[in-house]
Formats: structure tokens, C-alpha cells, sequence
């Protein structure tokens, strides 16, 4: 005799639900990856944000070739006297040729040409979290101590990089809502179809007395659990797809420069547990609703 | 018991496939059913095991009124009736002693009390070697045997069974009838549709007979 209980078995598993499964499968696994994409792009968008705020940097720009070096050194030593005098600043960093010259390296390579080419001298100023340093007065204290030097506060990156951040953070928040859309309405037709398939017990049931409730649950808890087995699948796939992102991030291999790497950090992978979740809910439920309106349609 | 006053039955806008049907079924009575096919028997059953309302007329089963019972009641009133399907209707993913046990378990009992009770009635109907075997994998008759034990199986206060003995040899129709005459025995009504005169002609028991949509009384239960 079969181990399981009578009652877990009265709703069959049907013959032709395995391509559903692999449906539910391949739509959950989609959702995890939207939804792990747009945990990064969030993460992304917030390295970014922070990297450049609360930053200044000064530029001491030789205005034309050859140039005396100790003019030159003189106005930065100048630049970063008045940036260290200046409240709300809490740490000034002149770059060393070496740093300044590793920046124009992915670009013009590392050839004897960087060190004839006439680079700015750059100053790394940090500003203390929340403190208002009066940029305008900055600038001109520091135009009038060293007249090559120019102040950036980023200010026109950051609006610019804010809109791109929060662009690529809502397109993916998007993105998951239509996947996520897309997926309830999978789990939900695929236990209508399996429903209507055995309309036919669930004629006999409600003939031999069987309350709604009880034809509910013996419908319910088989899709809930179907769905839950075909949605963790899917979404394990997608989170071994991070991992593996993870595991090449931390050995240092970088798949695409400049953009942040497509891996998730061990909490942030819990999150792939909320697909399965949110896939067998909406399978119970469409399941309970449309039970219990067959039964309702029958005398 | 039962009880049908001028009860009418349509199907959309066809004819009238029951007309002023009128008749009681005393409690512990037992019924034969006949009549040509096509004359009204199944859709007959099928009013009285609440499977249609009628499209107009009475029908009291119980006591309750069906027109003025209340739609949850009808459940705790189906339970109390048993019924034998024409097309057996046997859940064929369940072998045959679970397709048995399945209105117990609707009861709310446990495997281990009714395990005994579904092994004794299967063996009674002659399926005792067949316990575990799935229905696409019976005959027709064992089918039937199947679908019967299924019906009496909660002894329950009234029986309809449509053609029950269709599918089966005479040695196997006489068990069946002493099974029902059992059932009836220990306080069951009984109404069973047939069109086997032998098995009317055995038996003591009242015919009902079904011609054209309209009742008539053929023969009164003999002492």
C-alpha cells in the first residue's frame, strides 16, 4: 500500500504537467535573475553615488608647455595649504606623478610618452560627512593662491551619474515587475490548466458530500507544492549563475571592465528564496479561488 | 425518506424530460426503477442525489426541502446518500480499495479504521485479490463492483444505483443484490434503476416504472 496519505493523493499527478513544470522552471529562474540584477544595478548605482560624493579634487593645469615644474609645484603646495585651512575638509592628498600618470594608463598605455606629456597635478580633498564647505569662496581663495589651479566638486557628474544610477535601478526594478507579472500569470494558468483537467474529481468529490474547503485543500496543497518544487529549482539555477559570478569576482577575473561584476554577495543571494516563495503563494491561492468557484458553479 | 411532488425536469429549452413526477420512498423501502432508455431514469437519479435542481416542483430528502435548504446543508445531505454512476466514475490514478475508502476518508476517518471494513466489502463483492489494482486495469464488471462497494461502503441512510448489475454474470448480479437486500436489511432505502427483469422478479421489492417522463406505479412491495 502507498505510504502517503489517501488525501494527498486524490488530486493526481497528471501525465502532461511536466512541460508546465519546466515553464514554471524557466520563468522563475528569470525572475531570479532580474531580481539579482537589480540588486546589483542598486549596489552599483550606490558605490558610484559614494565614490564621488563628499570629494573635491583640485587641478593645478600647466597652462602651456614648458612650463617651470617648481611653478607648478609651488601653486600646489599653496592649493593644498589653503584646502587644509579650509573647514569641513578633513583630509588633502596631492597625487603623485606615479597615480596621476597610472590614470591616463588604460588609455594611452604605459609608453616614455606619458612622462613628457604636460599632466595636471591633481589634489585629493575629503570632505567630512554632512559638513557645507563654500565652494564658490574655495575657488577663489584658491585662484588667488595658485591662478592655474581649478576646482572640481563633481557637482555636474553626480546629477548626471544620479540619473544614470537611478535610470539602470528602476529600468531593472522594471524589468522584475514584468518578469514578475509574467511569472504569476504562468503558475496561475498552469493550475487552471491542471484544474480543468480534473474537473472531473472535483465533480465526484463535491457529489459525495465533500465540503468546498475540503476539495480546496486537496487541490491547493498539491499545486503549492509542485510549484514550490518547479520555482526552487529555477531559482537555484540563477543563484549558482551568481555564485559562479562571485567566485570569478573574488579570484579576480573581471568578465566585462568597468562595469560592476554580475555577482551577488552571500545575503543578498537569500533573496533568490523570496521566487519560490511568491510562486507557490500564487499557485495556492489561484488554486483555492478556482477550486472554490467550480464548486460554487455546480448545484 | 424521499419525496418528488409534480416535479418537472428540461434540459435549456428542450422538452420536458421529466413531467409531474410524484412519489415517496418510505425510509428502509426497497425500488426498482424501469424503464425504456431515454425515458427519464438517470436524470431521475441524478434530482434525488442532488446532482440538478428541478426545474420546477418539490422534492424533500430527509425532511429538508430543497428548494429552502441552504446550500451548505447540501453536503451533510449527499454524505447521508450513496450512489452507483451508470459510467462507474472511479478516480483511475487510485487503486481499488482507496477509490473504496474514499468516502470514508471524506468522513474524516483514519486508514486504520476503516482498512479491515474496505478489505471485508472488496472481498464480498468478489475483488479480495484485487485490492491494489488500478481501475483502467479491471473489467467493466469489476468496474462496477468497484463503484458499488464504493457506494455502500458508508452505509449510508439512502442507496441509488443506476444499472448496477449491468456489467456483470448472473452469479455476480444475485451477489450484489444480496448485498443491497443486507443493506436494506440494516435500514438503508434502496432505489435502483435497472432494466434486468430477472433481477425485479427475484425480488419482493416495489417497481416504479418511467414512461415518457411520467411515473407510473407498476407493482407495490410484496410481503
Amino acid at each position: 500500500m502507498n505510504a502517503k496519505p489517501l488525501r494527498s493523493r486524490i488530486a493526481p499527478r497528471e501525465a502532461g504537467a511536466a512541460p508546465l513544470d519546466v515553464v514554471i522552471v524557466i520563468m522563475a529562474f528569470l525572475a531570479a535573475l532580474a531580481l539579482g540584477a537589480s540588486l546589483i544595478a542598486e549596489r552599483a548605482a550606490q558605490g558610484w553615488r559614494e565614490g564621488l560624493a563628499g570629494r573635491l579634487t583640485v587641478q593645478i593645469i600647466p597652462p602651456q608647455a614648458g612650463v617651470a615644474k617648481d611653478k607648478i609645484a609651488r601653486e600646489t603646495q599653496a592649493a593644498v595649504a589653503i584646502l587644509k585651512s579650509t573647514d569641513g575638509i578633513v583630509a588633502v592628498t596631492p597625487l603623485s606623478d606615479a597615480q596621476i600618470q597610472s590614470l591616463v594608463e588604460p588609455w594611452i598605455g604605459d609608453g616614455a610618452l606619458i612622462s613628457d606629456l604636460p599632466l595636471p597635478r591633481l589634489i585629493d580633498a575629503v570632505v567630512s560627512p554632512g559638513a557645507m564647505v563654500d565652494v564658490g569662496g574655495l575657488a577663489l581663495r584658491l585662484k588667488r593662491a595658485a591662478p592655474d589651479a581649478v576646482l572640481d566638486d563633481h557637482a555636474r557628474w553626480l546629477v548626471r551619474l544620479k540619473g544614470l544610477a537611478d535610470g539602470i535601478v528602476w529600468s531593472a526594478y522594471f524589468i522584475l515587475a514584468l518578469i514578475a507579472v509574467a511569472t504569476a500569470a504562468t503558475v496561475a494558468f498552469a493550475t487552471r490548466a491542471g484544474l480543468e483537467a480534473h474537473h472531473d474529481i472535483v465533480a465526484l468529490l463535491h457529489q459525495m458530500g465533500a465540503h468546498a474547503g475540503f476539495i480546496a485543500r486537496t487541490f491547493e496543497w498539491h499545486y503549492l507544492v509542485s510549484t514550490l518544487f518547479a520555482a526552487t529549482v529555477g531559482a537555484f539555477c540563477a543563484g549558482l549563475l551568481f555564485s559562479l559570478a562571485r567566485g570569478l569576482e573574488l579570484a579576480g577575473i573581471e568578465p566585462v571592465p568597468f562595469l560592476p561584476p554580475m555577482a551577488l554577495h552571500a545575503w543578498e543571494l537569500v533573496w533568490m528564496a523570496a521566487i519560490p516563495l511568491a510562486a507557490a503563494i500564487i499557485a495556492w491561492a489561484t488554486a483555492r479561488v478556482s477550486v472554490l468557484a467550480a464548486v460554487s458553479r455546480i448545484y | 425518506m424521499v419525496r418528488f411532488e409534480n416535479v418537472g425536469m428540461r434540459f435549456g429549452t428542450g422538452p420536458e424530460v421529466l413531467r409531474d413526477v410524484t412519489f415517496t420512498l418510505e425510509a428502509g423501502s426497497f425500488t426498482f426503477l424501469t424503464g425504456a432508455s431515454g425515458a427519464g431514469k438517470t436524470t431521475l437519479l441524478k434530482l434525488m442525489c442532488l446532482g440538478e435542481p428541478p426545474t420546477r416542483g418539490l422534492i424533500n430528502l430527509f425532511g429538508h426541502d430543497l428548494a429552502t435548504t441552504r446550500r451548505a446543508e447540501f453536503p451533510n445531505l449527499r454524505r447521508r446518500i450513496g450512489v452507483v454512476f451508470q459510467d462507474f466514475r472511479l478516480l483511475a490514478h487510485l487503486t481499488a480499495f482507496e477509490n473504496v475508502a474514499l468516502p470514508l476518508q471524506l468522513a474524516g476517518n483514519e486508514a486504520e479504521e476503516y482498512e479491515k471494513d474496505v478489505d471485508e466489502l472488496l472481498g464480498w463483492v468478489g475483488l479480495g485479490d484485487k485490492l491494489h489494482v488500478k481501475p483502467p486495469t479491471l473489467s467493466g464488471g469489476e468496474q462496477q463492483r468497484v463503484a458499488i462497494a464504493r457506494a455502500v461502503v458508508a452505509r449510508p441512510d439512502l442507496l441509488i444505483a443506476d444499472e448496477p448489475t449491468g456489467n456483470v454474470d448472473a452469479d455476480i448480479a444475485h451477489r450484489l443484490i444480496r448485498l443491497f437486500a443486507e443493506l436494506n436489511r440494516l435500514g438503508t432505502t434502496i432505489l435502483i434503476a435497472t432494466h434486468d427483469r430477472n433481477l425485479i422478479e427475484r425480488t419482493k421489492a416495489r417497481e416504479m416504472r418511467l414512461v415518457d417522463g411520467r411515473l407510473v406505479e407498476l407493482r407495490t412491495a410484496r410481503p
